[in-house]
């Protein structure tokens, strides 16, 4: 009856809501952002212990406590406390020597934050701090969202600023000081209502005592700037009720390192209530300019670098971390929603470190493997 | 925090349909306070753009066709500014001054219209035509006619939301006819089972939508039709041939507003084959039924 010639369609959905959020009166009920309904009480248990061979090095166990409630129509208060209790062999200088001795620690977190929900916006304010016997750290973040009419693009902006004070028991330093400002910008953009895509970008700048005042040979730059990009691509699969999720994430800094991470994941429904999502993440990363090989001094011997001269002030540091080096993370991850209010989940993650798998080789030279093992698991209830 | 609830049902009439509240209050006198401020909006809208009133905004637009240039007010100029948005995004296929076609096809009598009587009516049909200008809006021929009715229930269901929604409701939805808006879940957070009708029987049900917030909104062939040989003629009508679309049964949406739900529910029915494409793309939750029962849904 009514011939209509094929052709390309433009979906009026979302620019009908749009048009619809114009007229008088209805602006606020689509909100994009709301307080929590639901107070939610949160248990979490991380256990953390890494490994090189023929060594078990730290083990962490860290339990945290978290509460979210609303308050009122406009806003939402939190809280959390972390207990992390630290023991191992203390880390080796590269790895080829082992000191072994034991060390225990604890370490006590908390994080406060209140935010405050507008017709589009929402604007959060929170303080933290930890503290354990050499470390003090206290922080202040402050961070807006604003959705636009459609609700189909997020921009978040934050800054974040934590003033740290350092004092080992060595006392290599006293009171030492470290003050970090991060700024953050953020775009999420529902592209499709399978596809979510996902900006960030990140610049931290930081300046006073970086290096690690156990180590003896280990003298860092008095500042460090850190620049991320970060790209994320969700997309939902019908067919077989699953999400994909990529990501990549670019990083460099002051002191010489550029890394790059690629993250997949699949989040599969198996049952109405059980999820299971396996994931895969591989990082490749080049070395600070001032890390050092394990080569050493054929006079002074380990740890000390051929040609150490004492009192000097140079910049040197034979950390692992800050290697040239490839790592893949293999994780699975369960989620069980016993019902609408409670719900558990079980994380498994092994990470192994490799300099051989460096992306395009030049990983340095001499590093045993670095392998780790962390298992969080976790409750919450909404009530 | 748990708070006791006095579940409300209010049925009451507006728009020629059977209208409900359903509202969870602290009481039963709250409730009834409620739902009077939401019954008076619902009936405010009626009397202010129903085409059977004759002091209406809308007749009195229509009655100054190819005369004057009528002023409106702030929100008759939103609806335009609605009106002209789905038209644009329908490419046409909504037009709200398609409502003379009507004229043409008699569902009582049952019988096609008269091809010359069908032509001199389209001839009146273009929304391009309507001339708006600041405050003011003309329509240039006489005989043309403008009709709030594609959106005006789903506008009285969300404006009926808001008012609630001001006055402190959190919990229940407003039903004008099948065209809705939740304000919330259900007292412990579950949402409401919405029962979708079954557009060839009349007394059994096609689907269960669960909705907690916002709007769901169903076009069907079913409510205004007849059929002749076989075929069926339902009320809604391309605005350039003047005949009744085919394809869908009933397109039923979820949106966060009740009026985008029910003009993306509209325009499916309009696109007729390209109707999914429309609601594929939407990003909003759909169940369309196709013209052999068959449920297409996202």
């Amino acid at each position: 009856m009514v011939a209509t010639e094929k052709k390309s369609v433009t979906p009026a959905g979302s620019s009908l809501l749009a048009a619809a959020l114009l007229l008088p009166g209805l602006m606020h009920l689509a909100q994009a952002e709301s307080p929590p309904e639901q107070s939610e009480l949160s248990f979490k248990f991380l256990s953390y212990q890494d490994s090189q061979p023929g060594l078990e090095r730290i083990k962490v166990s860290s339990p945290s406590l978290g509460l979210v409630t609303r308050l009122g129509d406009h806003w939402s208060v939190s809280a959390q406390a972390t207990h992390d209790a630290i023991s191992g062999a203390s880390p080796r200088y590269h790895s080829a020597i082992s000191s072994a001795s034991q060390m225990h620690e604890e370490r006590n977190a908390y994080e406060l934050g209140a935010t405050r929900y507008f017709e589009r916006a929402s604007l959060s304010l929170g303080v933290n701090g930890s503290k354990e016997h050499d470390y003090r750290s206290q922080g202040l973040s402050l961070e807006g969202k604003l959705a636009s009419e459609d609700n189909n693009s997020t921009w978040s902006l934050g800054v974040s600023h934590s003033d740290d004070t350092i004092n080992p028991v060595n006392l290599v330093v006293v009171d030492a000081k470290k003050r970090t400002t991060s700024w953050m910008l953020g775009l999420t953009q529902v592209w499709t209502s399978r596809d979510v895509l996902q900006l960030n970008l990140g610049y931290t700048t930081g300046s006073g005592y970086f290096s690690d005042p156990y180590k003896i040979v280990d003298n860092r730059p008095d500042s460090r700037d850190q620049r991320t990009l970060y790209l994320a691509w969700n997309h939902y699969v019908d067919a077989a009720q699953a999400a994909l999720r990529t990501s990549y994430r670019y990083y460099n800094d002051s002191w010489g390192i550029k890394a790059h991470t690629l993250n997949l994941e699949w989040a599969q429904k198996l049952a109405p209530a059980l999820s299971l999502t396996p994931s895969l993440r591989y990082t490749t990363q080049s070395a600070v300019s001032f890390y050092y090989n394990p080569t050493y001094d054929p006079v002074l011997g380990a740890p000390f670098p051929v040609g150490y001269s004492f009192g000097n002030g140079q910049i040197l540091s034979p950390d692992q971390r800050l290697s040239a080096f490839g790592a893949i993370t293999l994780g699975l991850k369960a989620d069980w929603q016993f019902n609408k209010d409670m719900s558990f989940n079980l994380a498994l993650d092994r990470y192994q470190q490799r300099a051989s798998w460096r992306f395009g080789g030049g990983g340095s030279p001499g590093l045993a493997d670095f392998n780790a093992l962390m298992i969080q698991t976790g409750l919450d209830w909404k009530f | 925090m748990a708070q006791a609830w006095t579940d409300c049902h209010i049925p009451f009439k507006a728009m020629a349909s059977t209208c409900e509240l359903r509202l969870l209050a602290p009481d039963a006198a709250q409730g009834q306070a409620w739902a009077e401020l939401a019954i008076a909006e619902v009936r405010r809208i009626e009397q202010k753009y129903s085409r059977y009133r004759p002091d209406s905004v809308v007749s009195g637009i229509n009655a100054a066709a190819g005369g004057a240039a009528v002023e409106c007010d702030e929100e008759t100029l939103a609806l335009l500014n609605y009106a002209n948005s789905v038209y644009l995004l329908s490419e046409g296929r909504f037009d709200i001054s398609s409502g003379v076609l009507r004229r043409a096809w008699d569902f009582k009598a049952k019988q096609l219209p008269e091809p010359e009587l069908l032509q001199s009516l389209c001839a009146l049909v273009d929304w391009r035509r309507v001339e708006r200008d600041g405050r003011s809006v003309r329509l240039p021929q006489a005989g043309m006619e403008l009709d709030f009715g594609g959106f005006g229930k789903e506008y009285a269901a969300d404006r009926a939301a808001a008012v609630l929604h001001a006055a402190g409701a959190r919990h229940g939805f407003v039903n004008l006819g099948g065209d809705l808006h939740a304000l919330g879940p259900q007292a412990d957070g579950s949402p409401w089972l919405i029962a979708i009708q079954d557009p060839r029987r009349p007394e059994a049900l096609a689907a269960e939508i669960e909705l907690c917030s916002g709007g769901l909104a169903t076009s069907g062939d079913y409510e205004r039709f007849f059929e002749l040989d076989g075929q069926r003629f339902c009320h809604l009508l391309n605005a350039r041939t003047g005949w009744p679309v085919q394809h869908w049964r009933s397109v039923s949406v979820a949106a966060p507003l009740c009026i985008a739900a029910g003009s993306c529910s509209s325009i499916a029915m309009l696109a007729e084959d390209e109707g999914l494409q429309h609601l594929q793309g939407s990003g909003l939750r759909y169940l369309a039924i196709d013209a052999e029962g068959k449920h297409h849904h996202a």
